[in-house]
């Protein structure tokens, strides 16, 4: 019998998972897993492994553990032949770029778990070969794809997540990583300590969380370093600067200058904090402190090392239009050297819109001229400027307020400041709505987590370190008290986090 | 599902359509990254033209502007400064980017657009219409018929002389005309949702901070 004949038999087998337990379809699994890895690695395969056929008996979908191993066998086999240099058939739209791209697109998604390292060396080697012709947007679509296929809730960080943005910054395809990004992130890939606990999990089964098999003992997650993670949460919020989504660019950008910190701080969390601040303008208006769980001392630093995106702001806060301009002109260089003059120049943009919203906290309402000289940026502005650039502010909702024509055209528009009250009734009941909604999602994605997270909390060295101290210090205090154990596990941030160092 | 070979007839086809903006982005996102498309495409710019400028319009109709600029932005370059279809979105695109009303319509109405485009023009137009319509009625207590006009990217002069036909178009919608005054007062136009989930997102955000409590 030949080697093509002996796999395509052992993966027939596996064809019909429905008639098994979980136990056994997992058993079979493993087993079908390590046959054919010691099949490859035994046989002389010199031919099958050049062979363009091969893969055309398997289907990718219903194969997905034998195709991967054999694509990936012919991938390595290409690369060592080619002395370090991308083949052709590799690059995109060559006959191992389309095969794996089409892989990638029906993998079964179960499959997959018993074989982690190969798919994400498969996910690496397409990321490879889409940089090396400049084409990152033809993988950025496929990893998306796939992440969303593997795991659908996307909540455990993975090197590929990074890889996305990554990618979709690169492509300036942004939309491209909303479906990943705004899923939220539950879980770091698990540390060694627990994942061990995993290599005795049915991978095949219906998990509650996804951690149960995106891990590194599955190989789909490896460790990932902390600037990886820093990483991930800032190109995250540059692509939603990008889509000027201002409030989620924050978040994502208070999570890497949160982070907590051994000693120095990060580059990354100074480029955030300098990108962060001019968000919070386009945002609030006005210069935000950074998240209440941010160390004092690292506050510090990012002050000392983001001085011209203070002073700009306080001149932002201030309404000084002079010394913003003046702020813009003396930093030139530095907003150059940090890739922030676009995002300036759209700060000194929104100006006249924050002077607005100021406003509207002192009047209820006002002339078009008597606002003109209240938030008007320069004499220059001349009469029917001001009023276009308004109503372009109210019909784009970019203001709540409403504008009232008077009938004569020598008198002047009225602008009436709207608070929620003078909305339509179904106009309120909608945003409500939308606002119940987002909180819904946000509360099923932290509920999921915060059960499993507290758990493990519980279970950790760390934890269990720190209940050993404590029983010492205060024998009787928490022994007996699951609830105070628990919260103590959520006070341990820092350390957790410091792991990842 | 596997999509039809990317062609000049098949984008025309799917400009043409009757497709859910979502669908027609779905569609054209998989074929933005697909050979055929790429591959056709380099010794056929005109398909690229009609795909890039079809794509364009499908992000507005979807109301993804900051995205139709980095679409604008990952154009080949050749196409970008030599196509005139493309050129015409680029325009398009400034105007919508600064809100000016008067000449979007100008742009959407005056331009050249390929034939194969010419229905999502039109759709992007009548959309544009609405969504103004909307806004303006939120946005205003009250307004002079020409301001309203320009909104709609109706006749000026029509609308300075108090046409009828002009007012109609307000009226129909519910608004208040005060022939004395010549001034429109505005109803305010609120899209119901159709969604139910948002209700029962309500419920089941209950339930968990019950099930939490517990």
């Amino acid at each position: 019998m030949s080697i093509v004949t002996d796999l395509v038999a052992a993966s027939a087998a596996l064809r019909d998972p429905v008639s098994l337990s979980d136990e056994n379809y997992d058993r079979q699994l493993r087993d079908h897993t390590a046959y054919i890895r010691q099949l490859i690695s035994k046989r002389d395969l010199g031919s099958i492994a050049r062979d363009q056929e091969l893969l055309n008996h398997f289907d990718p979908s219903d194969d997905s553990i034998t195709y991967l191993l054999l694509l990936r066998l012919q991938i390595h086999t290409l690369q060592e032949t080619s002395g370090g240099v991308l083949p052709t058939e590799l690059l995109p739209f060559g006959r191992l770029w389309s095969q794996s791209a089409h892989y990638l697109e029906v993998f079964d998604r179960v499959q997959v778990r018993y074989i982690g390292h190969e798919w994400v060396q498969l996910i690496e080697s397409m990321v490879l070969a889409a940089q090396a012709t400049s084409k990152p947007l033809l993988a950025a679509r496929l990893i998306k794809d796939a992440l969303l296929r593997l795991d659908p809730s996307c909540a455990v960080l993975t090197s590929t997540h990074l890889l996305l943005a990554q990618l979709c910054l690169a492509a300036r395809a942004y939309t491209c990583a909303l479906p990943v990004l705004n899923k939220h992130i539950c879980h770091i890939p698990a540390l060694p300590s627990r994942a061990s606990s995993n290599s005795l999990s049915i991978r095949c089964a219906e998990h509650e969380s996804s951690q149960s098999f995106i891990n590194e003992t599955t190989g789909l997650a490896s460790k990932l370093s902390y600037r990886d993670y820093l990483r991930y949460f800032l190109y995250g919020g540059m692509i939603y600067m990008a889509l000027k989504e201002w409030r989620k660019a924050s978040h994502f950008l208070g999570i890497v200058i949160s982070m907590p910190t051994m000693g120095s701080v990060s580059m990354i969390m100074v480029e955030a904090y300098k990108k962060w601040i001019l968000v919070g303008l386009l945002d609030k208006g006005k210069l935000c402190s950074p998240p209440s769980i941010t160390a004092p001392q690292v506050i510090k630093t990012f002050q000392s090392l983001a001085k011209p995106y203070i002073s700009f702001a306080q001149a932002f806060e201030r309404g000084d239009m002079k010394r913003l301009e003046a702020e813009v002109d003396a930093a030139r260089d530095i907003w150059h050297l940090d890739n922030n003059t676009g995002l300036v120049w759209q700060v000194v943009n929104a100006y006249s819109t924050h002077s607005l919203i100021k406003a509207k906290k002192v009047f209820a309402a006002l002339t078009v001229a008597e606002l003109q000289s209240h938030t008007s940026p320069s004499p220059m502005d001349v009469n029917g400027a001001v009023k276009a650039n308004l109503a372009s502010l109210v019909v784009s909702n970019a203001i709540e307020a409403k504008l009232a024509q008077p009938q004569l055209y020598s008198k002047d528009t009225m602008l009436r400041f709207a608070d929620v009250s003078s909305l339509p009734e179904a106009s309120r009941e909608t945003k409500v709505q939308a606002q119940f909604e987002g909180e819904r999602q946000l509360l099923e994605a932290l509920f999921g987590g915060v059960e499993e997270n507290s758990n493990g909390l519980g279970l950790s060295e760390e934890f269990i370190d720190t209940i050993v101290k404590g029983q010492q210090a205060w024998p009787s205090a928490t022994v007996m008290n699951p609830s105070l154990g628990r919260d103590a596990g959520l006070e341990m941030d820092e350390d957790i986090m410091g792991d990842l160092s | 599902m596997e999509l039809p070979p990317p062609s000049i007839d098949q984008l025309s086809k799917l400009a043409a359509s009757n497709l859910p903006p979502s669908q027609l982005f779905e569609i054209l996102s998989r074929y933005e990254t697909d050979a055929r498309l790429l591959l056709a495409g380099n010794d056929d710019p005109q398909l690229l033209s009609l795909f890039y400028s079809t794509f364009f319009f499908v992000h507005l109709l979807t109301e993804q502007v900051p995205e139709a600029r980095a679409l604008s932005q990952r154009l080949p370059e050749a196409l970008r400064h030599q196509d005139p279809y493309l050129q015409s979105c680029l325009t398009l695109l400034r105007a919508i980017w600064q809100n000016r009303h008067d000449q979007i319509y100008q742009i959407l109405r005056n331009l050249p657009w390929s034939e194969g485009l010419q229905p999502l023009v039109q759709r992007y137009e009548s959309f544009f219409q609405d969504q103004s319509l909307i806004a303006v009625s939120t946005s205003y207590e009250a307004l002079r018929l020409p301001t309203a006009a320009t909104y709609l990217g109706l006749d000026s002069t029509a609308a300075e002389q108090g046409d009828p036909a002009v007012i109609k178009k307000f009226t129909d919608c519910g608004w208040k005309w005060d022939a004395e005054a010549k001034l429109l007062y505005p109803t305010p136009i609120v899209l119901q949702s159709i969604d139910e989930r948002p209700l029962n997102g309500i419920h089941d955000a209950m339930k968990l901070l019950g099930n939490r409590r517990n």
